[in-house]
């Protein structure tokens, strides 16, 4: 993935926030979901096609203690993962 | 701080004939204590009368024909499996065929022999049963008076040989109390992890539902995120709520805390008159008996019995009520069948806990489809 790459997340999805700061990720079209921990509700949030991952990174490491060295592959896979499963498109920078 | 996440799209559906993973050997008709919960319900043993046993070459035959189906791993449990005269010699079978080991008892014969014996198997689990911090409790939901120094003695026996055993502690009305003192008293003993099971509405735990000593539902929800959020980040031990998959934190089932679902893909019972059947339901219900040791192949029944075959197509995709509407459902595949069927004759209907959860209108909303 071109860590360039804007993602936006897919409008459909719904986030469904838990008691402990947890989430699930519910795609009412496929009934799919995922559950994600509060950094990755934290990513979600800034899906809305005008950041980058890097922007995304460095959201993550001013708003969290203990972020690993690897949070930018981390962060990366994790987009992947839910592109995968149709929660995010990807806005790349040739397009924008 | 890292991102960690929970797929559902997992998908548990059998598409062809599964390997046995776990033989599940109910060894004794009978026991030598009475539990006021116990879902099966087996004839009390005494110095007096003592009921059937699983004969050993049944023992031997059955698991002579499930390695062939994949077998890796058997659960010895009862009644009362060290009633069984011959234990020793099943844990010895059982090594000699390079099985994993799983013994639930109530400890009262676990003499420090016993445990040395168990302890020789590369591959053990052993849990034991301690429903309250002191003897009153206990013995009360026992039945039988000394029964709850036995089961310490019993955790202190298998320490001491090496096997940091699971306590498992039933919650009812009675000892619900008493949860938050049973972790240092379960940490004192040299326990590895503690686990609160419910009761469940069958034999006679359905009684005590009925009578209102077990929690209702929004008592045992509560209790459920006390030992998750409150409880378990203070321990070193593993704590467990045995409680379905929709009212488990995402954080500790992205842990994989240990409460999977009860594989029911991959297991078979074995009841002590000798004959397969789904679990230790079987001693309940006729009709999930699948046949006797020696008389039809394991094989057979393993591929082509109707029911297993019903439950292979038809979880989770079937599951009626609140358990199909569940976001979960992949992962928990309605629980515990047995349990469901048992209350209503249906293989599909949701499970109890979940049914009533929804009815009280705490079922979270943040798991439905």
């Amino acid at each position: 993935m071109n860590y360039l790459a804007k993602p936006i997340a897919n409008p459909v999805v719904v986030l469904r926030e838990e008691f402990d700061d947890w989430a699930v990720l519910f795609n009412p079209d496929t009934a799919d979901a995922v559950g994600i921990n509060p950094v990755g509700v934290t990513v979600w949030k800034q899906m809305d096609g005008t950041r980058s991952i890097e922007d995304i990174v460095s959201v993550v490491q001013s708003n969290f203690e203990d972020v690993p060295e690897a949070v930018h592959e981390e962060i990366v896979a994790f987009v992947q993962m839910l592109e995968k499963n149709g929660f995010v498109g990807l806005a790349l920078k040739s397009n924008i | 701080m890292s991102i960690r996440s929970i797929d559902n799209s997992e998908k548990s559906k059998q598409t062809k004939t599964p390997a046995i993973n776990t033989l599940y050997f109910y060894l004794t008709e009978g026991c030598n204590l009475a539990c006021r919960h116990c879902w099966l319900a087996p004839k009390r043993d005494t110095t007096e009368h003592s009921s059937p046993t699983l004969p050993v070459d049944l023992f031997e035959l059955a698991i002579s024909e499930a390695k062939p189906l994949g077998l890796s791993s058997i659960k010895l449990t009862g009644g009362e499996p060290l009633l069984h005269p011959e234990f020793s010699r099943l844990i010895e079978i059982a090594r000699r065929e390079q099985l994993s080991l799983m013994i639930e008892t109530n400890g009262l014969l676990c003499s420090p022999e016993i445990a040395a014996e168990i302890a020789k198997s590369a591959n053990r689990f052993v849990s034991v049963s301690i429903d309250g911090a002191d003897a009153a409790t206990h013995e009360w939901v026992r039945g039988v008076p000394g029964s709850f120094d036995s089961a310490r003695q019993a955790v202190i026996n298998l320490v001491a040989a090496g096997i940091r055993p699971q306590i498992i502690f039933t919650v009812l009305r009675a000892n619900f109390r008493q949860i938050d003192e049973m972790i240092p008293f379960a940490e004192s003993l040299g326990a590895t992890s503690l686990k609160f099971n419910i009761v469940q509405p069958t034999a006679r735990g359905e009684k005590l539902h009925e009578t209102g000593e077990t929690l209702d539902i929004a008592e045992l929800i509560r209790l459920g995120r006390h030992v998750e959020l409150s409880l378990a980040p203070k321990t070193k031990l593993r704590l467990f709520f045995d409680q379905p998959h929709a009212f488990r934190t995402l954080s500790r089932i992205s842990n994989g805390d240990g409460n999977n679902a009860c594989g029911i893909f991959g297991i078979m019972g074995v009841l002590s008159s000798g004959q397969y059947a789904l679990c230790g339901i079987g001693a309940q219900i006729p009709e999930l008996v699948f046949g006797a040791i020696g008389k039809t192949t394991l094989k057979e029944i393993w591929k082509n019995h109707p029911i297993l075959n019903a439950i292979r197509e038809g979880l989770p995709d079937r599951l009626d009520g609140i358990c199909g509407r569940c976001l979960m459902k992949q992962r928990c595949l309605g629980s515990c069948i047995a349990q469901n069927y048992y209350s209503t004759s249906s293989l599909w209907a949701p499970y109890w806990f979940c049914r009533q959860a929804e009815e009280a209108g705490l079922f979270p909303a943040s798991r439905r489809i």
